[in-house]
This record gives C-alpha cells, sequence and structure tokens, in this order.
C-alpha cells in the first residue's frame, strides 16, 4: 500500500444496511417484520488515486454498499468518512456539495439518462445545478471538450442526439465523462460493464484508469468478474452476505488466496487460476439468505474446510503478515 | 430545437400507428374550426329572437328549425359547441393537473404523503360523484365557473390514481438515481424527471375526461342546473324537453352533436392508449 501514510479518502466504519423484509404472507401478520442483512458491518478504507474492487456473488450486497456510499440510503448503522468528516453530517449541512464530491456510474447505461433531453442538456445540466462555467455557451464548450476528449468526435453532434440513439458503450462514456466534469473525490462505478458488448468493456475500463490515474480519483469498482478486478484495482475486497471476508492487494490475494471463499471465487474463474492443474473447488448449495444467518461463521454451511468451531461463532478479522485482513478461524496469521 | 422535433416525432408515430387516433384527431380539427369561426358560420344571431316560432328544420333558412323562442337552432348549436367544449377543456385540465400532481406527490414521497393521499382518493372514488355535483351546484348556483370547477374538483381520482403508480416505478428507475447522485433535489426530481416521464398516459386519460366533462355537464343542464345565461348543448336539450312532442328538433340535433364529440374524445383518448401500449410500440 504504497499512499498507506496518507489520510484516506474515505473511511466506511461498521457500516450496516438492514431491510424489512418484503411481502410476508397473512400467517406472519402481528410478528416483527424480518430484517434482510444485506450490508452486515464493513469497514475498509480508499486512498487518492487509488481502484478499489469489490468482488462477490450476486446478492452479497455490493450494490447497496455502493448506494450507502453515495447516499442514495443511509446506513441503519455505522457512519462513512469522506476526507475525516461524516458523511451524515455533511450531508446535514450542505447535501449539493457532498454530492458534488461523491459521483456514480451506474449498471444500466441505458436508463441512466431521461430519455426526453438531449446530450447536451443531460451534460450540462450537473453544471448548471453545481454552478459550474458562467454561461451556457461555457458549459457547451465544457462539454464538448470532455466528449472530445473521451473519444466521442464529433462532439457537437452528439449533443444534440438523444440517448435512445446511441450505443451502450457510448452512454457509459457520457456517464463516466458527465460525473467527471464535476470533478469528484471518489466515484463508484457499479457494474459499469455488465451491460455493454464485450468488444467495448476494455475501453470503458481503460477510460476509469486513465481518469483515476490523471485526476486522482478514488475509484470503487463493483463487480461480480474478477477478471476486470484483477486488471484494473490496487486493492480488493471480498464481500460474502453482507460481509467482507477478506481484503487486502489484489495480486496478494489472487494468487494466495487464503478465506476458502476467496479460494472457491479464484478456482472457479477459469481465466485467472494461476495453477492449471488444480481442480476448480466447488462450492455446494445455495448461498443462504440474507436473514438470520446465524451465529457462526456465514459461509459455514457451503465451506469445504468448516469444523465444528465455524458453526458457533463467526471468525473475527486478522491482518495477516502480508497486511490483508482475513476472517476465518483457519487464518490464523502464523503461517 | 430538437426536443421539439423529437416530440413532433414520437407523436407522428403514435398517430401512425392508430387509426383510430387519426380520425379523432381529423374531426377534432373540424368542430375546433367550428368554434373559432362559429360567427362567420353562423346563419343567425344565436341569441336573436326571431318571428319563426317552433318551425320544422328547413323553414325560412332555418335548417334546424327554430325554438319556441324563435332563436335558430344551427346557429344555437354552432354556437354551443364552445360552451360546451370548454366546459370539457377547462375541467378536464383542472382534474388533470390536481390528479397529476397529487399521484405524482404521494408514489415519489410515499410513506405518510402516501397514505394521506391514498385515503382521500379511496374516499372520491367511493362517494357517488354526480351527487356530490349536484349538491354542490345547487348550493353555489350554476354558473359557467362553478361548473367547470365542480367538474373538475371531482374528477381527479383516476388522474391521480394512475400518476402515483407511474410515480411509484419510475422513482425505482436509474435515472432518477442519477439525478440525485448528481445533486437534484427531492423537489427539482419530481418535476424534471418523475412527472414528465409518466405523464402520457395521463394525458390519454384526460382526453377521455374531456368527453366525460361535456356529458357531465349536459347531465346537469338536463336537470336543469346548467348555466341558464349560456347556450350550451345541455341546455338546449333541457329547453326542448318539453317541447318534444311538438319541436322535437329543439333537443334531437343537440343531443346528436353531444354524442358525437364524446365520441370524439374517446377516440382520441384510446387512440393514444392504444399507440402508448409497449406490446403495440415494436411492432
Ligand atoms: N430495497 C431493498 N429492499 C429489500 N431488500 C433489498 C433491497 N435492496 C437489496 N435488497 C437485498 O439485499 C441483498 C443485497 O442486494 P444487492 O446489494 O443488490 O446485492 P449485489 O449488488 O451484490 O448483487 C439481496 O438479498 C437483496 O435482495
Ligand atoms: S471460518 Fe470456517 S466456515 Fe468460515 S470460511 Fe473459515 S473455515 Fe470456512
Ligand atoms: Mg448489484
Amino acid at each position: 500500500m504504497p499512499d498507506a501514510v496518507k489520510a484516506p479518502v474515505i473511511k466506511a466504519v461498521g457500516v450496516k444496511r438492514y431491510y424489512k423484509q418484503r411481502g410476508g404472507s397473512l400467517l406472519s401478520f402481528g410478528r416483527k417484520p424480518r430484517m434482510i442483512q444485506a450490508v452486515d458491518g464493513v469497514d475498509f478504507e480508499l486512498y487518492e488515486g487509488e481502484i478499489f474492487g469489490v468482488i462477490g456473488e450476486s446478492g452479497c450486497g455490493k450494490s447497496t454498499l455502493g448506494r450507502l456510499l453515495i447516499r442514495l440510503e443511509e446506513p441503519s448503522e455505522g457512519d462513512i468518512y469522506f476526507r475525516g468528516e461524516s458523511s451524515k453530517a455533511l450531508m446535514k449541512k450542505d447535501p449539493k456539495k457532498f454530492h458534488r464530491m461523491v459521483q456514480a456510474v451506474f449498471q444500466n447505461p441505458f436508463d441512466t439518462f431521461t430519455p426526453n433531453d438531449t446530450i447536451g442538456e443531460i451534460m450540462m445540466r450537473p453544471l448548471r445545478l453545481h454552478g459550474i462555467g458562467k454561461s451556457d455557451e461555457e458549459r457547451r464548450a465544457m462539454c464538448e471538450k470532455a466528449l472530445e476528449d473521451g473519444g466521442l468526435k464529433p462532439a457537437a453532434d452528439f449533443l444534440g442526439r438523444f440517448p435512445h440513439e446511441l450505443s451502450g458503450g457510448q452512454l457509459q462514456r457520457i456517464s463516466i465523462l458527465r460525473s467527471m466534469l464535476l470533478e469528484p473525490l471518489f466515484l463508484v462505478a457499479d457494474e459499469p460493464v455488465s451491460m455493454l458488448d464485450v468488444s467495448v468493456r476494455a475501453e470503458i475500463i481503460h477510460m476509469l484508469q486513465d481518469l483515476c490515474a490523471s485526476r486522482r480519483t478514488a475509484i470503487m469498482l463493483i463487480s461480480h468478474d474478477i477478471a476486470v478486478v484483477r486488471y484494473v484495482s490496487q486493492r480488493v475486497a471480498v464481500m460474502y452476505l453482507g460481509r467482507i471476508v477478506e481484503m487486502g492487494d489484489t495480486d496478494t490475494i489472487i494468487q494466495n488466496p487464503m478465506h476458502p471463499y476467496t479460494q472457491a471465487l479464484i478456482s472457479n474463474c477459469s481465466s485467472i487460476d494461476p495453477d492449471e492443474d488444480k481442480q476448480a473447488i466447488e462450492i455446494q448449495g445455495e448461498p443462504p439468505s440474507p436473514i438470520n444467518p446465524g451465529p457462526g461463521c456465514y459461509f459455514a454451511n457451503r465451506c469445504f474446510k468448516a469444523c465444528e468451531k465455524c458453526f458457533k461463532s463467526y471468525p473475527p478479522m486478522r491482518t495477516m503478515k502480508d497486511g490483508r485482513v482475513v476472517s476465518c478461524h483457519f487464518a490464523t496469521g502464523d503461517e | 430545437m430538437e426536443k421539439i422535433k423529437k416530440v413532433g416525432v414520437r407523436l407522428a408515430g403514435m398517430v401512425r400507428s392508430s387509426m383510430q387516433l387519426r380520425m379523432g384527431l381529423i374531426f377534432f380539427a373540424l368542430v375546433l374550426l367550428v368554434v373559432i369561426f362559429a360567427p362567420s358560420l353562423a346563419p343567425f344571431d344565436p341569441y336573436d329572437l326571431g318571428d319563426d316560432l317552433l318551425v320544422p328544420p328547413g323553414t325560412n333558412g332555418h335548417w334546424l328549425g327554430t325554438t319556441n323562442m324563435g332563436q335558430d337552432v344551427l346557429s344555437m348549436i354552432i354556437y354551443g359547441s364552445r360552451a360546451s367544449l370548454a366546459i370539457g377543456i377547462v375541467s378536464a385540465l383542472i382534474s388533470g393537473v390536481i390528479g397529476t400532481l397529487l399521484g405524482a406527490f404521494a408514489g415519489f414521497y410515499g410513506g405518510k404523503v402516501d397514505k394521506v393521499v391514498s385515503e382521500i382518493i379511496n374516499i372520491f372514488l367511493m362517494i357517488p360523484t354526480f351527487f356530490l355535483i349536484l349538491i354542490i351546484v345547487a348550493l353555489f348556483g350554476s354558473s359557467m365557473i362553478n361548473v367547470m370547477l365542480v367538474i373538475g374538483l371531482t374528477s381527479w381520482p383516476s388522474n391521480a390514481r394512475m400518476m402515483r403508480v407511474q410515480a411509484m416505478s419510475i422513482k425505482e428507475r436509474t435515472f432518477v438515481k442519477s439525478a440525485i447522485s448528481m445533486g437534484e433535489t427531492k423537489r427539482q426530481v419530481l418535476f424534471k424527471y418523475i412527472i414528465p416521464n409518466g405523464l402520457f398516459p395521463i394525458i390519454a386519460n384526460t382526453t377521455m375526461g374531456v368527453a366525460k366533462a361535456i356529458l357531465t355537464e349536459a347531465s346537469l343542464s338536463f336537470l336543469g342546473l346548467g348555466d341558464p345565461n349560456v347556450i350550451s348543448w345541455g341546455q338546449m336539450i333541457y329547453e326542448g324537453k318539453q317541447y318534444l312532442a311538438t319541436g322535437w328538433w329543439m333537443s334531437t340535433f343537440a343531443g346528436l352533436f353531444i354524442m358525437l364529440i364524446v365520441m370524439i374524445f374517446y377516440m382520441i383518448g384510446d387512440g393514444l392508449n392504444f399507440a402508448l401500449n409497449p406490446k403495440m410500440k415494436k411492432i
């Protein structure tokens, strides 16, 4: 971690997000509604100019974590600090300022923009909202320059078009460019390429990488595709049922995963497995629901290493010699 | 500029996809011409009490006959189109605006706001609206303004219910999340993203609302609760009612025209609904 001496751009402390279970039958009438623990106590730090990957199966709470970071939702418990300031306090004091610091790129570029506005209106809107640029001409020029720099030429032509006239790749670029016009401190990209054509995925990832390098923006890249995360992120967190189970330098973790869940994820990803001969570790069974996951390790019922202890107590987070943190009874840090 | 072009293209597409909508719009254009050029089209002054009392159609240049007071029925029908259309459109607009705002508020804010508004909508949907209108008009008088207001203020719940559902689904769309994360306030999200994107079904419903309002006004007039100082088709039916045996033309033609205009607005509304149906759009 080269930036470890610097103060983190973002520090999440004990962040939790519970949902009341939707629906419920008539029989459950009068009973207390059950809670879904979508994000169940997450701590991490993010530094300037860093791409931080978050991986895990679908339903493990990645998107919820993303929504909490950009304050589309409030955490049920815990808080997130931006440059040391509590996001709760920031939102109370000046929500506009907060939203300018923290931007997002969403999974579905086809639905990211209101269908009735032109790209010009869509891109100029945040500038106008935050009082950037003196006149509409100046703002238009800024957008044109951003489009040109982002490889969308001729820019003037794009400004006059409507979202439905553009491809997914073009829309996702515009989404990134628009966010970057606000010069944010931090950007969440939630599965930014999963809905795009395979042929344009690399371009979009490169674009994020370039912006991160040139503007020093901290980026959280959420993905279920380990290959993407490994390719661009310096550090990675592996999530399982709302909790981080392993976190550290991407290369270290991918080369030598210590948590059985991470091991299983990586061995199932053919393009990555460093040891080609090794048999893929099968994860048996469905992921348990994030409703009352039980006292033991959440992964215990699917874990190939599970022992008695695993069903009794949740393993604590331990810091290993190489700097990573792992939460598994078998990762003691003595090895 | 691009925007006007886009709306135009979308409308053109809708008009092309629905024969009903096309016919409705053509007839509506004809009615509008009549409304605008009423003074030049009407052969007589509709308020002028002539010497020909209750003469049948075709007598002395009175194509559709005269009333018991000697007014020319055709001229009354031409001028009456103004009142009927004005009442229909104004009250449907009132109902559309109230319904859109309340429905959008309830659907977007949810929680307590939604509970309260939904309760009000349910109450309005339960009470027999026509009797409510009758009572209010009987109490506050039957001027044209009152009639417009009362119809508008009692017919918004169907629009509100529709807009509420629209708002509830649109607020989950990515472009709303992205607008919030860009720093738009709740009010800006409501007026710039939710309402414009959910409005089309309400426009279709409001068009049908015009037809319903015209019918309500006619029913009120039929019961003697219309504005007696304004010539409207409903009022003509009411006044001709007692002469049905001796001068059927006094109310029959007005009745036919009410039927016609109601059909026109149903055609437009239904055609819009058809053209908006996403399943149809793909074809
Ligand atoms: N608004 C919500 N209401 C209730 N449950 C939700 C809501 N959003 C997410 N969840 C639940 O929280 C869990 C995590 O979801 P999500 O964050 O979307 O996971 P991921 O992005 O990793 O696939 C899932 O079990 C999901 O069903
Ligand atoms: S604590 Fe036990 S069950 Fe959990 S991952 Fe480690 S070995 Fe598996
Ligand atoms: Mg997700």
